[in-house]
């Protein structure tokens, strides 16, 4: 009658992971509503102490999540209004910045090749920085021909990124609500192991985004540091927009890398040494984060072999593509607490045997005057 | 209006039943609240098992309606320890650590149960402290009644 409470065999692992690729698979398909789902996810996990909080001191469940949202939105909203002037000029001439930026990179590029080719006689014979830039420029061609798509694509993914502080609020609100509604599908004999299965979701969950949210948090610190230390202009910014990006595991982070190296080559065009401390900079950083950062925040959350958590981002990159990269991690967590708590439910013959016997003795109560 | 938020709200049937129970009888109708978002209503039927013994204890059973007998084995044959009636509580020794269940809980009529998750109760303790201390403070009286029911009439002793 004891509970088996050994870890998954080879079999539920098997369907933890054919599971979390199907889901994957599913998933990509309603990238619209997933994301701002996560985004949601982030975004309760990080308001829910604040809930708490005015709950404790005496405020209604519903008022607290009220009152905590729009808090939230006043502040997002007041950061909006103070950003709005720079923003508007920024997309005012967002054409002219990126085609400059682009030109920065390229002007970088060209010179570290062209130094190369100084050194090694086989480049400058194959005419390396010629081929390349020629190359990267009839790629590049007419940057408004890349950026309208973007921009296209930005401006429809808007509506769907408004959900995320809706859904947000219904979590903050009704979640307990929703955890009780689950529990209430369950039949009695695994009503107690699946509410330690809820419990152990929601504590995955939270320990995963609140994670996200402190490496975010030290990534923005570190880079911002390092690259006002450098003096490169909007350091924070940047801080901000490369730890956001690092969430997609390895596209994120050279989009990252790349970004804050166009910007020292372009406001710094005569000290490529900028460009290479900005490189060296973001190194460094992710280097602190894989072997720091990350074992001290999401690494803990998880409880996942390393190996597996390595295998498995490229398994998702592999079925899903980028949004694969982003979801594998927290779809796996809840997976494989899902698969092990079925596992030990069907492989437990005395909690089978009693849900059993609990349907015979419904059938028999509901038959029990019309025999 | 910000203020009214704060204000105490009338009493709701359900939760001046949850007021009536043994464990929550120290709790204000704004703890009230809290807690009754916490409970899970289950209904069993007569003979059904709600758990056994030797299993993992993780969570707190309140009797709302019916009676649950408290069963042992002894050499193959079940003795029954105990009857709750509503407003009975058992399972409380897994509230405090998840130690086996000492004893098989068992539907000795149709019944419906509140059941209170340990976890949630361990969350309760942190955000919290002063409704988990008055609930701790009611399960202590519980196993001090039991103790002293143990010395009186030891074979009337409830081991869960």
């Amino acid at each position: 009658m004891t509970t088996n409470n050994h870890g998954p065999g080879p079999v539920v692992w098997a369907g933890i992971i054919a599971g979390t690729c199907l889901l994957l698979f599913a998933l990509q398909k309603l990238l619209w509503l997933v994301v701002p789902f996560l985004l949601a996810l982030v975004l309760y996990y990080m308001l829910r102490p604040l809930v708490q909080g005015l709950v404790l001191r005496g405020m209604g469940r519903d008022g607290a999540a009220s009152a905590v949202m729009l808090g939230f939105l006043a502040v997002v909203g007041a950061g909006f209004a103070l950003m709005l002037p720079r923003l508007a000029t920024q997309l005012v001439d967002g054409q002219s910045s990126v085609e400059r930026y682009m030109k920065g990179g390229i002007n970088l590029l060209e010179r570290s090749l062209r130094m190369l080719e100084a050194k090694w006689a086989l480049l400058a014979d194959a005419h390396i920085a010629e081929t390349v830039v020629h190359r990267l420029n009839n790629l590049g061609g007419d940057v408004a021909t890349h950026i309208e798509p973007l921009a296209m694509g930005i401006a429809a993914w808007m509506p769907s990124l408004l959900l995320a502080p809706f859904l947000a609020f219904f979590f903050l609100r009704d979640g307990q609500r929703f955890k009780r509604f689950l529990g209430s599908a369950v039949p009695n004999a695994f009503f107690e192991r699946t509410l330690y299965l809820l419990h152990d979701v929601d504590r995955t969950a939270r320990a995963y985004f609140q994670g996200l949210i402190e490496l975010t948090v030290l990534d923005t610190v570190t880079l911002a540091a390092g690259l006002s230390l450098m003096g490169v202009p909007g350091a924070l910014a940047l801080g901000v927009i490369c730890a956001v990006l690092a969430w997609i595991p390895y596209v994120g982070s050279i989009l990252g890398g790349l970004l804050v190296v166009l910007v020292a080559a372009t406001d710094f065009p005569d000290t490529p040494a900028m460009a290479y401390w900005a490189v060296m900079l973001f190194i460094f950083v992710r280097l602190l984060d894989d072997f720091v950062y990350m074992p001290l925040t999401i690494g803990k959350s998880l409880h996942m072999h390393p190996l597996v958590t390595v295998l498995m981002i490229f398994v998702g990159g592999a079925v899903a593509g980028v949004p694969g990269l982003m979801l594998v991690l927290p779809v796996l967590g809840v997976v494989m607490v899902i698969g092990a708590t079925v596992g030990q439910i069907v492989t437990d013959p005395r909690l089978m045997a009693r849900h059993r016997h609990a349907r015979l003795l419904r059938k028999q109560h509901a038959s029990l005057d019309l025999n | 209006m910000v203020l009214g938020l704060f204000r105490p709200k009338p009493v709701s049937p359900r939760l001046e039943r949850l007021h009536s129970l043994f464990l929550f009888v120290n709790l204000t109708p704004a703890e009230l609240a809290i807690v009754d978002g916490l409970l899970h209503e289950r209904d069993y039927c007569a003979d059904e098992v709600i758990f056994d013994e030797g299993e993992e204890g993780q969570a707190i059973y309140i009797v709302l309606e019916g009676r649950v007998a408290i069963r042992r084995d002894n050499d193959g044959e079940p003795v029954v320890l105990a009857e709750m009636e509503a407003g009975a509580v058992f399972g409380d020794v897994a509230l405090l650590n998840n130690a086996p269940r000492l004893a098989q809980a068992r539907a000795a009529t149709s019944c419906r149960l509140a059941v209170f998750f340990r976890e949630d109760f361990m969350t309760l303790l942190d955000t919290h402290a002063r409704i988990a201390s008055k609930i701790s403070l009611q399960i202590a009286r519980t196993l001090a009644n039991r103790l002293r029911d143990v010395r009186i009439a030891p074979q009337t002793s409830q081991h869960l």
